[in-house]
């Protein structure tokens, strides 16, 4: 037999591992009597409650959903594709800026997109209450650091020549910064721009299932009530809702050349702009801070958190990454390499729709009914939503890739699996080890969430130290949080770059 | 008349630790055309970018006017422009927004918005357009979808458009066919105006590496190595110095 050979192919497949130990806690964790709540929740998929009264609610409910979501993004891309500006090369060579502040402005939105929105979201609401506007403010906290940094790496493409040529025309720096950014901005909105409002959608039901009002927080309550013939309903109609939006956005073309609609555009971006500074202003004046009795309580209240404790919150988060990212990588090979025949593959699909539909939360929730909670339920859930995630791109790619080698190796009399390991997926492999790394980015940013439902890490460490007002401790978790982000993006950074 | 537009004072330039331009020191009076000589890789581009500002000298300096390059404003400085080796237009903008980025100058931010918008004016960027016979079904291609010489031609147009007294040009002629040499020859060096009388006659470096475009030009010069080898008259040419050279 031949021996295991450490190449891209095998590595996209040797995090299957981590199944090991997680199928051990999991198992020891199961509690039969759930079961039966767990089987209820599956048959209700098939039977969701209809009738006019819950329509009407599903319509309001989306209604919200769909406004914080398009606002949030409104929002969020346009003052991203501001700070895009303030954080790109381009901007500091053309106006004499010391790269001193290149490096702060870049520093300082790293710290805030390493957090997640539902911390924004739960830190805000503990803060001021709820309100829809904070849900709004919450999802473009992180989604405008986010969004910057899309736009900028748009603006390193520009070319140091072009700059050169524009500056030796002398012309005026803000014209020459506009000539300049133009295009690779209207690039960025028109390749990027409807993703990130799916995105904020979603986002916007997830901080719904914390709270901030939409459809999220009715799959939240009736799932609280075990009503799961409703939970469905509203399950299929944000399934709706993404599925239409999906198609309509495939619809819009951009037309730049059209000047009465990009004179729209720009009066939306100018409106957008000056709306939020004047809401920004208002905020700040007329905000109670009731909740947040002062700042320096912030620095007053003791911790309870011993160092020790503190340190088992921080490996617990990177376990839950690690494990997490481990399945999101191997599950979605394995089972299409296993599977590999057309019924299957729809199977596969419909199953890898429902797990990135359903938010995260909800999937904790559901499995939580039969196991107890636990780094590797946690895990699990996130490793699934995420697999979901990593399978509609590998599918997309293995479709779309040149098939004479499986054929050709098929025909020779090599085994399906065999060739399909080795003529089809093997060229993926690479590109694809580079998209989960990119992947395992966000799973970092997003154990907080399963963390606060699990009771797992530092989310749930967060939690506790806000419903009790510990501030300080607060602060630590946030600190602790973000720095594993930031150290993960630095290493998943760096394994892209080998893989690309 | 020998009032001095452009100097450069000894004038070095060091590229880690390769000498590109060794101690060039020289003086072009107003409406003086010169051709600027010397095989690939002997240091024009290097030199052009140098004057025009674009790259710092390690040591010398570079005067405009009698007035040091780098104190000069914004408005100064204009009065010079570039027709890149490279063009370095900007791609993605169709050719006539290129050709209206050499008005940002004289204009303001409300312009250059208005022209990345295309409802701004084009009719100057398509009298030089015209001018430089590109054909108005490419007004509005990208210069990405451009033929070779047509952007070397969007980049002269660009460049006559600013209307400025001192040309620096870097192998201009390239991608060009010889007919439209001529043309674009007469354009860039104002032949046409020689009889009209103009305040400040049109001064022109024009780097080249082809001896039979060296008529209309009143002086040449010869650089190697970074180094300037002959700075003469174009009738006191001779064989021997082009032997310097090559
Ligand atoms: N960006 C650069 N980096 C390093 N060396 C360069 C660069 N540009 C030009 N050179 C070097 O400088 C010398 C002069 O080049 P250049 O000015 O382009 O000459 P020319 O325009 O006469 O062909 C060459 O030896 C070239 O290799
Ligand atoms: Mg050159």
């Amino acid at each position: 037999m031949n021996k295991l050979k450490l190449n891209y192919t095998s590595l996209s497949f040797i995090p299957i591992l981590v199944c090991i130990p997680l199928g051990y806690q999991l198992i020891n964790n199961i509690n039969f009597g759930g079961f039966k709540l767990f089987q209820e929740f599956l048959i209700s998929a098939f039977n969701p409650k209809i009738d006019n009264e819950i329509i009407i609610i599903v319509i309001k409910r989306l209604n919200e959903t769909i406004s914080i979501g398009f606002f949030s993004w409104l929002v969020s891309i346009i003052f991203g594709a501001i700070f895009g500006i303030i954080s790109s090369n381009i901007f500091y060579k053309i106006f004499n800026i010391p790269n001193f502040f290149y490096h702060i402005v870049r520093f300082f939105l790293t710290i805030i997109r390493s957090i997640h929105e539902v911390v924004w979201g739960i830190l805000l609401m503990q803060i001021y209450g709820i309100n829809f506007s904070i849900g709004i403010i919450a999802i473009c906290i992180p989604y405008i650091a986010v969004n910057s940094k899309v736009f900028a790496e748009q603006l390193e493409t520009i070319d140091y020549k072009s700059f050169e040529s524009i500056n030796q025309i002398n012309a005026p720096k803000f014209s020459s910064l506009l000539t300049l950014i133009w295009n690779p901005i209207i690039n960025t909105f028109k390749n990027f721009g409807l993703y990130r409002l799916e995105c904020s959608i979603r986002s916007t039901v997830i901080l719904g299932l914390f709270g901030i009002g939409g459809i999220g927080t009715s799959i939240f309550l009736s799932f609280q009530t075990l009503n799961f013939r409703e939970l469905w309903t509203y399950l299929w109609s944000l399934a709706i809702l993404i599925i239409l939006s999906g198609l309509i956005f495939k619809k819009i073309k951009f037309n730049t050349t059209n000047k009465i609609l990009s004179i729209f555009f720009i009066s939306v971006f100018f409106i957008t702009i000056l709306f939020s500074f004047s809401y920004f202003l208002y905020f700040i004046f007329n905000t109670n801070f009731e909740n947040f009795n002062s700042v320096s309580s912030l620095f007053k209240s003791s911790s309870d958190l011993g160092l020790f404790d503190f340190l088992k919150l921080i490996s617990e988060t990177i376990i839950l990454s690690l494990l997490s990212t481990g399945i999101a990588i191997s599950l979605p090979p394995l089972v299409i390499g296993i599977f590999n025949n057309n019924t299957s593959k729809i199977f596969i699909k419909i199953f890898a729709f429902l797990l990135r539909l359903i938010p995260t939360p909800v999937i904790l929730l559901t499995l939580l009914t039969f196991n107890n909670p636990s780094v590797s339920l946690a895990a699990l859930t996130l490793g699934l939503h995420n697999a979901g995630i990593t399978s509609k791109l590998l599918f997309t790619n293995l479709d779309s890739q040149d098939k004479r080698n499986y054929i050709a190796m098929k025909s020779l009399g090599i085994s399906k699996k065999t060739s399909w390991l080795l003529g089809l997926f093997s060229q993926q492999a690479k590109s694809y080890l580079a998209y989960c790394a990119y992947r395992s980015d966000i799973i970092i940013r997003e154990t907080a969430i399963v963390g606060v439902i699990g009771s797992v890490g530092l989310g749930w460490q967060l939690q506790e130290s806000l419903s009790s007002f510990a501030w300080q401790e607060v602060t630590l978790v946030l600190i602790a949080y973000s720095s594993i982000a930031i150290v993960g993006e630095l290493i998943n950074g760096k394994i892209k770059n080998s893989l690309t | 008349m020998n009032n001095t537009v452009l100097e450069l004072e000894n004038i070095s330039y060091k590229y880690k630790d390769d000498l590109i331009l060794n101690k060039i020191n020289l003086k072009i009076n107003s409406g003086e055309k010169i051709a600027l000589l010397g095989k690939s890789g002997s240091g024009k581009t290097t030199l052009i970018s140098v004057i025009n500002g674009t790259i710092k000298p390690t040591q010398g300096e570079v005067k405009l006017f009698n007035e040091s390059f780098e104190e000069l404003d914004r408005k100064q400085k204009s009065k010079i422009t570039t027709i890149w080796q490279d063009l370095r237009l900007i791609e993605d903008l169709s050719a006539e927004q290129n050709v209206n980025c050499g008005l940002l100058a004289e204009n303001n931010f409300y312009f250059a918005f208005k022209n990345l918008l295309n409802i701004s004016s084009f009719k100057k960027a398509h009298k030089y357009m015209k001018l430089c016979r590109l054909h108005n079904s490419i007004y509005d291609k990208k210069i990405r979808k451009l033929s070779g010489g047509q952007k070397q031609r969007v980049a002269i147009a660009r460049s006559l458009i600013q209307e400025s007294n001192i040309l620096l040009a870097d192998e201009p002629f390239n991608n060009l066919d010889p007919k439209l040499i001529t043309t674009i020859k007469n354009l860039l060096l104002e032949n046409a105006d020689k009889n009209k009388t103009k305040k400040s006659p049109k001064t022109a470096l024009v780097a080249l590496h082809r001896l039979d475009l060296l008529n209309d030009f009143d002086k040449v010069i010869g650089i190697r190595d970074g180094k300037i080898f002959f700075n003469i008259k174009r009738n006191n040419l001779k064989k021997i110095h082009l032997e310097k050279i090559y």
